[in-house]
């Protein structure tokens, strides 16, 4: 199913920071809505700034007009107050992007455990995000950073513990 | 033989003539009253059978309404004056518009996040149209003219600005002046103005055509676009007609301040 752009991504003026307040908080709102929900749709977990400026999202090559890189970053800057972005480096270059939150990300793999009857079952972590079983799921192909914050989430709501093995990290579910 | 002309006695007589067409006068006058409002009775309730027997066409036939309302005016009558009374009660006239009303202000609200407060008459008429389904009576943009007129003497800060052949429908109490408004129908054709295009098609100086288009970026009316060729772009949401009729998604909905 390809991507839906918003009305805004066709309007000119979207890219320009606007020198309104009012009108740039309806901006950057829509901004913020666009990024993650371009994200979810390619499944997107993290962000390369310069990279950024020529993706799509950033760069509407038909329209010719594209996001500066300052107005990117006070984008960013938006997601991070809202809690869907997190830098990976000081210098602001590479960042995490949730547009889910761990703790529903563990939620549905808690409920696709509990429908298949595997509560206390352990799995390694590579079994979770690409195994066979999870084809399908909306957790498969989830990047480790995100699977462990979510898993450390039930951890934390005693729905699950996070175990070390030899070759790397497995979870039981409660 | 008399002659005619001055003398006390002349004058005398000229006074008493003219006091005798002053008193037929006003007994003329009174007269002329009592007939006219024997006329105006037959007249009103002529125009109360009238009514009663075409209440349903009014409801429903857009172009009849257009008829029946062209006529009231033509007899100093306002269907719309009123809600209670004869209107509204035997017609259901004053009830038609004020349902209007509700849902233009719906339609307005949902969509001023956008457009600032300010949409066409057109895309306001599509709104209204989808909004009212399949099985309820058809509108026309007359309706709709009639019914924001109304909201209008309720100050519930609805105006309309004429632009291109038809209509702004202003639904925020933005001050907008004369200046706001020329410049509005100059961005009409294209959904968005220069300085240069108000300076050579208004002859301003620069410094006015600046202050129009500040404010109407303050009141947000208008998007800053510094990306064009050549000089920045101030673009009107409500002119911009890729716009109109792309449903409020549930992230807007979620973004609209009350």
């Amino acid at each position: 199913m390809s991507f839906e752009w918003p009305w805004q991504y066709h309007f000119p003026p979207f890219f320009t920071l606007q020198p309104n307040v009012d009108t740039r908080q309806k901006q950057l709102a829509a901004w913020c809505s666009l990024v993650l929900s371009y994200c979810r749709h390619h499944k997107l977990y993290t962000l390369d700034v310069m990279e950024a400026q020529e993706s799509p999202v950033f760069n509407n090559k038909k329209m010719e007009r594209k996001l500066s890189v300052e107005a990117i970053q006070v984008v960013f800057e938006e997601l991070r107050k809202k809690g869907n972005l997190e830098w990976l480096d000081k210098n602001k270059t590479r960042c995490l992007v949730m547009w889910r939150q761990p703790e529903e990300w563990g939620k549905l793999m808690y409920q696709w455990v509990s429908k298949n009857g595997m509560v206390n079952s352990v799995f390694t972590l590579y079994e979770l995000s690409n195994g066979d079983d999870t084809h399908g799921e909306e957790f498969h192909g989830l990047e480790e950073w995100m699977l462990l914050r979510s898993l450390q989430a039930l951890q934390t709501d005693g729905k699950a513990e996070i175990i070390t093995m030899d070759d790397g990290k497995g979870v039981k579910f409660f | 033989m008399h002659r005619r002309g001055v003398g006390a006695g002349a004058i005398a007589k000229k006074k008493l003539a003219e006091a005798k067409y002053k008193e037929r006068g006003t007994v003329l006058a009174e007269d002329q009253i009592v007939q006219m409002s024997k006329q105006l009775e037959t007249f009103k309730s002529n125009l109360e059978e009238f009514a009663s027997k075409h209440k349903q066409e009014i409801r429903k036939d857009p172009q009849f309404r257009v008829q029946f309302q062209e006529m009231c005016a033509t007899i100093g009558v306002d269907p719309l004056a009123s809600g209670k009374g004869f209107w509204s009660e035997m017609l259901g006239v004053g009830d038609f518009y004020y349902e209007l009303g509700v849902q233009i202000i719906e339609v307005c609200l949902a969509l001023k996040h956008r457009n600032g407060g300010l949409i066409t008459l057109d895309e306001l008429h599509q709104r209204v149209l989808k909004g009212r389904g399949k099985y309820v009576q058809d509108v026309s943009q007359d309706d709709l003219v009639r019914a924001i007129k109304k909201l209008k003497v309720m100050g519930n800060g609805f105006g309309m600005i004429p632009v291109g052949g038809s209509y702004l429908v202003q639904s925020v109490p933005a001050e907008l002046n004369m200046d706001h408004t020329v410049v509005l129908q100059l961005a009409e054709k294209k959904g968005y103005v220069t300085v240069s295009e108000i300076r050579d098609g208004l002859k301003w100086e620069k410094e006015r055509a600046c202050h129009v288009l500040d404010h109407l970026l303050k009141e947000g009316l208008a998007w800053l676009d510094s990306q064009a060729t050549g000089e920045a772009h101030y673009w009107l949401p409500a002119l911009f007609s890729e716009l109109t009729s792309r449903d409020v998604t549930p992230e807007e909905a979620n973004q609209m301040t009350p």
